[in-house]
Formats: C-alpha cells, structure tokens, sequence
C-alpha cells in the first residue's frame, strides 16, 4: 500500500474511534471543505509532512501510528483460544500477533502476491444442531483428501486450498493456545507450537470453523480452550466439527470393538488410538461418547482419569515426542515471502528479525527449517 | 581512489561490521564520522539484536563520531512522505535517512541492508552509497578478519544494479 493510502487510512480510523467528523478535521487541518479530508483518507491526495506533523500534534498520536504498515489499525478482529491469560498479557501478544500478520499481508503486497479471491464458508448458523457441525467435519475431512491421519494435513490443506494463513507462533504466556483472525482480506490462524500435538490439532480444528462461519456466527473475543465447548453453542459447535474432522466416524469404529473393551484394555486402546489420529485421549473419549460408542457417564469417568493423562505417557514419553515433532516457526508460506521481500530489499534485516521477535543472525536457521533458500546475510 | 573527505553517515549494521572485524579505530580515523541517537543505541548490548553480539564500548564508538544526531520528528514525517518506504526500515536506519534527507551538504550513507539501499536507488541517490570495503580500503585499512560480504564493495556494486533494474530506474 502507497504510504499516502496507508495515512488516510490510519486517519480516517483514529477520526472514527475519537467520534470526529470530516468537517471536523476538516478545520483542524485549516482546509476549506470536507471534500479535502475525504480526498486524503481514500488516499487520492497526499498529505503533507507539515499537514502530517499537525495530525500527530493535534490528534496525540504518534508518526508511526499513521505511517507503520506493520500494524493492524481499526482492522482484524481475533478469536484466542486461551486458559488463565490475564487479560493485559493477552491484550499485549494480540499486538505482536498483529504486528507479524500485518508483515505478512505489507510483504505480500510488495512482492506481487495478490489477496485471496474467494472466501470459503460452511453453510451453518447458530441454530445448526451438533450433528449437522459435526457432519461438516467429517465432509470437511473426506472432500479435502485428509486420509486416515486427518490432523497431519490439515494445516497444509488450510493455506493451500482454502488461503487461509497458518501459523505456528511460540506466545508470550503459554496458556494461549491459539487464535483465528479475520481480516477484510486476509483469514490468520495461529496455533502456539509448544502445545503438544493433540492439543494443536484440535485447537486448528477449531478455529478452521470460526474461520469458515465468522459471518454466520462470530466468534467471541476470547474463549477458554476446552475440547467440549463450556456454555457457548458456537464453541460447542465448533468442537462438535473439530472433534468429526479429526476422528471420522469410520476411522474411530474401525479402530476397537469399543463397546466390549474395559477397564485397562479400553484405556489402552483410548491413548494408542489418539496417538495414531495425533489427537488427545481426551478428545477422543468425548468423540466416541458424542458417537454413542461410549456412555455418557463412562466418558466423565475416564476423562477425568489420569491414566489418559498426556495419552497415557506419564513419564513425559509424549512430551518428548512432542519436542522432537515440534513445528518449525510460522510457516512455509510466510517465510518464503519474507525471504523474497528481504532478498527484493522490500524490508530491512533488522526490522523483520524485530518483528518476528528473532534476532538477525537467527533468521537463517528459519528459513534453513521450511528449507527455503536464505537470502544475503548481514 | 581518493579518500572522501566529507561527512560518513553511518549504520547500526556498518558500526558492529567495523567492530568485528577490529576496524572501527581505522575508520574514525579516516574518515569523519556521524550517525544518529538510534544507531548508537543499536549497537550497544542487549539492543544489537545479534548473536553472538559485539562488545561496543560507548564511549569508544562516541570518541570516534563527529557528531550524533539527535532526529525530529519534522526530518522522520519529511523523509517518509518522500518515499513511504522508508517505512519498510529498521528504527536505526530510517533515522539516519531522515537525517540524511534533510541535509543540504554533501554526504555519503554507509548502510549495507538492501532496504536502505533501495531508499538510495528510488531517490536517485545511488552516488551516495559507499561500502564499508571500499571506505577502508581508501583509508589504507586491510582487515585481517574478512569482512561479510553485504559489506564488499562488488556486492554493494552488483546490489546496486540489482535494485536499479527492478526500480525501472536503468534500462
């Protein structure tokens, strides 16, 4: 975006959020009409370095605040999947959390990538029954090929056939598991990498269909991260679907007589079943409930159970192959574009490194872990 | 070649270049050297952003600088209306293009990243563009550590053209 653009922007969105007219500004810059401020903020006239300094002056905003494309302003809204985040420390990662979507939407643009033309959408509303969100999943999971492991290719199949931007992203508090966000032109997940991969899986499950009913049925603020849903119908909704894509009903009844199995035989099958579909024990005993394979009553039971704790790993088997399997930082896609735009001198070193929260000597080990050529090195 | 005899703008990224390779007592005394409030703030510890980082004494990098300067908001909104790409920088290096925009002498911009290059290349202002090879080498200088190569002189040449060409500003 032209920096003349990207100043009428910022100006028309701090004049929305302090209540201003364009008559307003109008007088404030000393201009004869409103026509003048409508010119600057579609970004038809440029503003000038002194008319620039008197908005910062006037309006108490800083330059950056008009001239910083690595921001979102006025624009994105987030859905964070979380457990016991205070409130401030979430307020403060969605900032870095803009910051690097925003790089990602500036540095498309520079290089020549254009936005998605079609946006995908599930044909449900907030008056869907379980069973229909649940249906969806499992289509979802059939018609995009997924396979008889649905959660290993879920991510690839997000930003491939649906554009929709899939990061892997270490937070500042770890209690933030994930969050979607939408974009007017550009649809984000994030999942914190750190998580173990059930977690993850089920967590990119989830906001795959915030992300596919955002209009039907947006997604609040923030959310805690349960695998049932707690009381919000659009979350429950949401796990409904998740939970189908990540264990198809044909692939969870193949995988035991789960009706004859007990005690320690079923809690065996439970953790090597999630291990094989790359999901939670917990997961599953909720999904096998959901599907009537399990009563009701024997789900709270063993859900509750530590022996499904960690998929039954208690030593910290599955943490360490947690370690081993962790994804690489953000993603192929977004690397690769950061890649083009620092080698096109599109960015500096130093400002990307800064923004990815990386130092400049760590952006090539980056790029070396999505196996894209590194650019120059400083 | 003749040594440049007038002001040096340096970066962030060219001070800790100079540092490492043991250069920086050649280059200040060669040359009349300047930067700005940003860039000496970069290169001090925990603000260098690299790893491993170099041990930059302040008052060290401050006796071999002829002047810091100290950056307005005035030069910042002047230099990003010129060219909005300016944005595209690091805080360090779009300071010392403010700075650099807003003089009227002659001056010369030691700031190796293509970024900043490119700000050069779109103004117009590619004769301004040196290489930390090329200042040491007028100097007299040869480091016994060899420098990276975004700091050569045919890396900064090739770059150049490079960055011209996707430009449209040569044919």
């Amino acid at each position: 975006m032209a920096v003349s653009a990207l100043i009428g922007q910022r100006l028309k969105a701090l004049r929305e959020e302090r209540n201003l007219s364009q008559d307003d500004l109008a007088r404030l810059f000393g201009f004869k009409d409103r026509q003048t401020v409508s010119a600057i903020e579609t970004g038809e006239r440029r503003l000038s370095a002194d008319e620039l300094l008197l908005a910062v002056r006037e309006l108490g905003a800083p330059l950056d605040y008009f001239t910083d494309p690595f921001r979102l302003v006025g624009e994105g809204r987030f859905n964070w999947r979380q457990s016991n985040v205070p409130p401030a420390v979430l307020g403060a990662y969605e900032r870095v959390a803009g910051q690097i979507i925003a790089a990602f939407r500036t540095l498309g643009t520079q290089v020549g990538e254009k936005p998605p033309l079609v946006r995908h959408s599930l044909r449900l509303t907030k008056t869907s029954r379980f069973e229909d969100a649940a249906e969806a999943g499992e289509r979802f999971a059939a018609e995009h090929n997924l396979g008889e492991v649905p959660a290993q290719r879920l991510a690839e199949v997000m930003e491939r056939d649906l554009n929709i931007l899939v990061l892997m992203v270490t937070p500042s508090h770890a209690g933030v598991s994930g969050a979607a966000c939408r974009l007017p032109d550009l649809d984000v997940v994030l999942i914190n990498r750190d998580e173990v991969p059930g977690r993850r899986h089920f967590d990119l499950a989830h906001e795959l269909f915030h992300i596919l009913t955002w209009d039907a049925m947006p997604p609040v603020h923030v959310e805690d991260a349960t695998e049932t849903g707690g009381a919000n119908r659009v979350e429950q909704l949401a796990n409904s679907f998740a939970s189908a894509l990540l264990m198809p009903a044909r692939i969870v009844r193949e995988a035991a007589d789960w009706r004859s199995l007990r005690e320690d035989a079923l809690i065996a099958r439970l953790n090597a079943t999630a291990d094989r579909l790359e999901v939670t024990s917990s997961a599953l005993v909720w999904r096998l409930a959901s599907l009537e394979l399990l009563t009701k009553a024997d789900a709270r039971a063993i859900s509750a159970s530590e022996a499904i704790r960690n998929n039954g790993h208690p030593t910290g088997l599955f943490a360490d192959s947690r370690a081993a399997g962790r994804p690489a930082l953000f993603s192929k896609r977004f690397v690769e574009i950061v890649a083009r735009a620092v080698e096109e001198g599109r960015v500096s070193i130093r400002k990307i490194a800064g923004l990815l929260g990386l130092s400049v000597d760590d952006l090539g080990s980056l790029f070396a872990a999505h196996g894209v050529p590194a650019p120059y090195e400083l | 070649m003749a040594r440049w005899r007038g002001p040096v703008l340096v970066d962030t990224n060219a001070i800790i270049e100079a540092w490492r390779i043991d250069a920086w007592r050649a280059l200040c005394g060669g040359y009349a050297l300047e930067t700005v409030e940003e860039c000496v703030i970069e290169t001090q510890t925990g603000y260098q952003n690299r790893r491993p980082e170099q041990q930059i004494d302040r008052d060290a990098l401050l006796a071999g600088l002829k002047a810091v300067h100290k950056v307005s908001d005035a030069e910042r909104a002047a230099a990003l209306v010129r060219d909005g790409e300016v944005a595209m920088l690091d805080e360090g290096e779009k300071a010392l293009w403010a700075q650099a925009l807003a003089r009227s002498d002659a001056w010369v911009l030691c700031g190796p990243d293509k970024a900043s290059l490119r700000i050069g290349v779109r103004l117009n202002l590619r004769g301004r563009l040196v290489s930390l090879d090329r200042l040491l080498d007028d100097a007299g200088f040869r480091p016994k550590t060899p420098l990276k190569d975004a700091y050569r002189q045919d890396w900064l040449l090739r770059t150049l053209v490079e960055l011209a060409q996707r430009e449209g500003k040569i044919a």
